[in-house]
């Protein structure tokens, strides 16, 4: 802002006001506010679902927690401590009212706030997320553009192949082969690890094969997707043509205009996968004994940990959620005819 | 687009990625590998050792524990409180050390206890400790302490509790605190319990159950009961350094433990991880991330690890029965029942399953164990051509048989699996089900235990009356047992009292035959997970073999040693 134009903000309390309307009224707050409001529905579905869900497993957490050679007296008693003699409805709105506090509860298996619980695990499946989630993108452009720049050449006919190969290889198959390879064999990278460790080239070397079995397919699925927007965008496009017309390096071309405006599919992809990605984790992470929250839901499932569950379930979708939120919004940095609220001019 | 591109072709492209994995492939089957150890084909099925360097102090191991088993403890390890119970027992024994250590070939060896007397009609047990001891916080291990530990562990509501027959303050409350006259200290190193039923198993008991693990009373009270569970205190050979539940547990040798002066422990670091299972241990091991991974048992690769590490196949105290539901049709008919025992022939399961591996057995004693007796009087064998009659007499081609077991025990779901197909050949149509502990639990006390019809599953210990013992699958008062015979539970009872072993095996012996005379169930093998270390490592339960007590055996950890380089 021109510092006249401060100077004038700060001797005029109108234009503040101003300015303030201006941003409530921005239409991605707007869309913010809309989008937060329309997911608390969407959270509270998915919570009581996985809360219906739980309680049709059959079996009793108290019984399973003690064991079999649990005496009745033994599982009444844990059941009063948890809460599990109490009616359906009860433990819902117990729980709801927790969460409405900030507390997820109490789990059943090792007795410590969920919250807690959460707060340890979730960092190494963020951390292993992201690092598939960005090489995964990062290469899938690249090779996307590449192979975009010479339809049916070899770069094109290359990537082609290794993405069907993506495509076809199930994550946990994908590990295995991978950890034989590069672990067994090689040595490069560790087959099992149960702490990232203390240093950014540990967690790195930890992750890096349970990245890869989570980010080859995605890879793949993107390479496809983006390369073939691509390629209708160069040769569909006016723009294209008026571009190249302009004496517009064909590199220029490629990159900043075709891919820009084919990114739009790519980042409804990746929020869409989001919900997959979290999947993969579920798998990937017991394969490689990392102590992720992926690995967490499984064992709570099997135990019937119905606190952790919904805590974990919850996470998820708050990340899915935001994950679509986000992309939503980078329509609108991507395209500036994109104004939410407005009409396009 | 130049010429040579346009001729490229998509098959020319799959080639070219082809030959990059092949490329891969080839470095990494020519490279000498991380630290995959030599090739070691050596694995034992009887009572023999596997040959050991000799021993080396210093060192560190890494040893794999699989989850779902002895890779979980969610609740700290705590023996008191932790629900796990004895799956965790490696880590109570190298932090805690025992009372009572079960040596090679049931030798009692005395640790933290150095005698025992029975008296009083086998009612009441005293108990010596040995002088001196002090727990790693330098608080001393006195009969004060024991007590205070013992009477903490009868007022557990986790079914980990002791099942000592005590008289309680409120006998109504299974977990109320014990009578004043059950625990007496008799001097710092004498303890006394008075039990109200004569049990000459009690020393055999004590294997694998949580009195047999003592943990500092100081520490306790000065930590609170989670900060202890975490970072638990006792006056084993190693202290804990950090734990991570089911995750990761890493210890160092503690230099007060009371065979120090000996040299005791010899690893100055021992670490345990979780895996995920068999597979993921063994990559782990070849890949040099891990030296020993204990219960392996799936048959493939138990085949696969001979050929690079040594693999200890323990002596089984616990076979493998096929339950039978006297308390419904079909087999609350004594034909029925005696049709099964015709139909089934374990061995060609033995022979094309497990290769042979483990000895067929008739009883719930297996050969690692107390009283073993591999032939009962009376069995009924296969025999077709009975079986044929029988099934024809009972009616069990007109019915189909409901056939569960767990589903975490590769072993039990294959053998379901041969089950089935050896019946078809009579006639009989079977229904598998396989579930996990949950559901297993449910499937046998549903129904005031009338949902199922028949189970396999493990009945024998080391001692058949501790642990998960006989009377857990036939005592007419277990929630587990498809028995109901007042005259069996008399036999058992019998057998458990007397303190005399040819006494107790007599009577276990009638049981025995009892149980084939009536065909409450067969059994077929006496099973035991193998543990599997890289050359160089050597102990009791590595390279020397150990009766289990329950299921797996209890390394002794302060006789462990690793040598890699063997001089």
């Amino acid at each position: 802002m021109a510092l006249a134009q401060q100077v004038q903000l700060q001797r005029d309390p109108g234009a503040r006001s101003d300015i303030a309307r201006r941003v409530a009224g921005s239409p991605a707050l707007q869309l913010v506010g809309r989008r937060l409001l329309t997911a608390i529905p969407v959270l509270l579905g998915v919570t009581f679902l996985t809360f219906v869900v739980m309680n049709l497993i059959p079996g009793n957490p108290a019984q399973l927690i003690l064991g079999i050679n649990a005496t009745p007296g033994a599982i009444a008693k844990l059941d009063a401590t948890l809460g599990l003699n109490h009616p359906f409805w009860d433990r819902y709105w117990l729980w709801l009212d927790g969460l409405l506090h900030g507390n997820l509860g109490i789990s059943y298996s090792n007795q410590q706030s969920v919250n807690s619980d959460i707060a340890q695990f979730l960092p190494t499946t963020c951390w292993l997320l992201l690092y598939a989630l960005v090489v995964s993108l990062f290469l899938g452009v690249v090779v996307a553009v590449l192979a975009a720049r010479r339809p049916n050449g070899i770069v094109d006919r290359i990537s082609l192949a290794i993405s069907m190969l993506g495509l076809s290889v199930a994550p946990y198959a994908l590990a295995l082969v991978l950890i034989y390879v590069f672990s067994v064999r090689l040595g490069w990278f560790p087959t099992i690890s149960n702490s990232l460790g203390n240093s950014p080239l540990t967690a790195i070397r930890a992750l890096t094969l349970p990245a890869a079995s989570i980010g080859f397919p995605l890879f793949a699925v993107y390479t496809r997707i983006l390369r073939a927007d691509i390629v209708e965008q160069m040769q569909r496009e006016d723009y294209i043509v008026t571009a190249k017309a302009k004496g517009v390096p064909p590199w220029r071309v490629l990159v900043v205009h075709a891919t820009r405006n084919s990114l739009f599919t790519l980042i409804t992809l990746v929020a869409l996968n989001l919900g997959t990605l979290i999947g993969a984790a579920a798998i990937i992470e017991p394969i490689f004994s990392l102590p992720g929250i992926g690995a967490e839901l499984i064992n709570a499932i099997n135990i019937n940990d119905l606190p952790l569950v919904e805590g974990i379930v919850l996470v998820f979708a708050l990340v899915t959620v935001a994950g679509n939120l986000l992309a939503d919004l980078m329509y609108t940095v991507l395209d500036p005819r994109i104004r939410y609220g407005r009409a396009a001019s | 687009m130049p010429v040579r591109f346009r001729l490229m072709t998509m098959r020319a492209a799959c080639v070219a990625g082809a030959a990059a994995l092949v490329l891969t492939a080839a470095a990494a089957c020519s490279s000498g590998g991380g630290s995959s150890p030599s090739a070691s084909p050596s694995v034992q099925t009887s009572n023999s050792s596997i040959k050991a360097p000799p021993a080396k102090e210093g060192g560190s191991l890494t040893v794999l524990e699989g989850k779902g088993f002895s890779g979980d403890w969610p609740l700290g390890l705590d023996p008191a409180t932790n629900t796990t119970g004895s799956a965790d027992q490696d880590y109570y024994n190298a932090v805690y050390g025992q009372l009572f250590e079960l040596g090679d070939n049931g030798k009692l060896i005395y640790d933290l206890a150095t005698g025992y007397q029975f008296s009083n009609g086998n009612k009441t047990v005293t108990i010596d400790l040995r002088p001196g001891v002090k727990f790693s916080d330098g608080s001393p291990l006195t009969a004060d302490v024991v007590a205070w530990n013992w009477t903490r562990d009868l007022e557990s509501s986790c079914t980990c509790a002791a099942e000592w027959q005590v008289a309680r303050t409120n006998p109504k409350v299974t977990t109320s605190a014990p009578a004043a006259s059950v625990i007496k200290v008799l001097s710092p190193t004498e303890i006394q319990v008075n039990l109200t039923v004569p049990d000459g198993a009690f020393i055999n008991q004590m294997f694998d159950s949580i009195p047999n693990w003592i943990i500092s009373e100081t520490s306790f009270n000065k930590m609170g009961e989670k900060a202890f569970a975490q970072l638990p205190v006792g006056a084993g050979p190693f202290i804990m350094v950090s734990d991570s539940y089911s995750n990761q547990i890493v210890m160092k040798k503690n230099p007060t433990y009371w065979q120090a002066p000996q040299g005791l422990p010899y690893l100055d670091n021992l670490t345990f991880k979780s895996v995920s299972g068999d597979e993921a241990a063994y990559e782990a091991m070849l890949a040099g991330e891990g030296q020993v991974y204990t219960d392996m048992s799936t048959p493939q690769l138990l085949t696969e690890s001979e050929q690079h590490f040594d693999v200890l196949n323990q002596l089984g105290t616990s076979p493998y029965d096929l339950q039978l539901n006297t308390a419904v049709a079909p087999f609350n008919n004594v034909k029925a029942r005696e049709a099964i025992y015709a139909m089934t022939n374990f061995q060609p399961i033995l022979q094309n399953i497990f290769k042979n591996a483990y000895p067929v057995v008739e009883g719930f004693t297996g050969p690692g164990g107390i009283c073993y007796e591999q032939k009962v009087p009376g069995y009924q064998g296969y025999d077709p051509t009975l079986a044929k009659q029988l099934v024809q007499e009972s009616g069990l081609n007109k019915v189909t048989i409901n056939l569960g077991t767990i589903s975490s025990s590769p072993v039990a779901s294959e053998t379901t699996e041969a089950l089935a197909q050896e019946w078809a050949a009579f006639g009989v149509k079977t229904t598998l089900h396989t579930y996990d502990l949950n559901a297993l639990i449910q499937a046998f006390t549903a129904n005031g235990g009338k949902s199922w019809q028949s189970m396999i599953q493990t009945a024998g210990a080391y001692d058949p009356a501790g642990g998960v013992g006989v009377g857990f699958r036939f005592d007419s008062t277990s929630p587990f047992s498809g028995v109901h015979d007042t005259t069996l539970d008399t036999i058992l009872n019998n057998a458990a009292a007397s303190s005399v072993l040819s006494t107790r095996c007599s009577y276990y012996d009638q049981a025995a035959e009892y149980i084939a005379k009536n065909y409450y169930g067969p059994f077929y093998f006496s099973f035991a997970p193998a543990n599997v270390s890289v050359k160089g490592v050597a102990g009791p339960g590595l390279t020397t073999p150990l009766p289990a007590v329950s299921v797996t055996p209890a390394i002794l950890w302060e006789d462990v040693y690793y040598n890699p380089s063997g001089s």
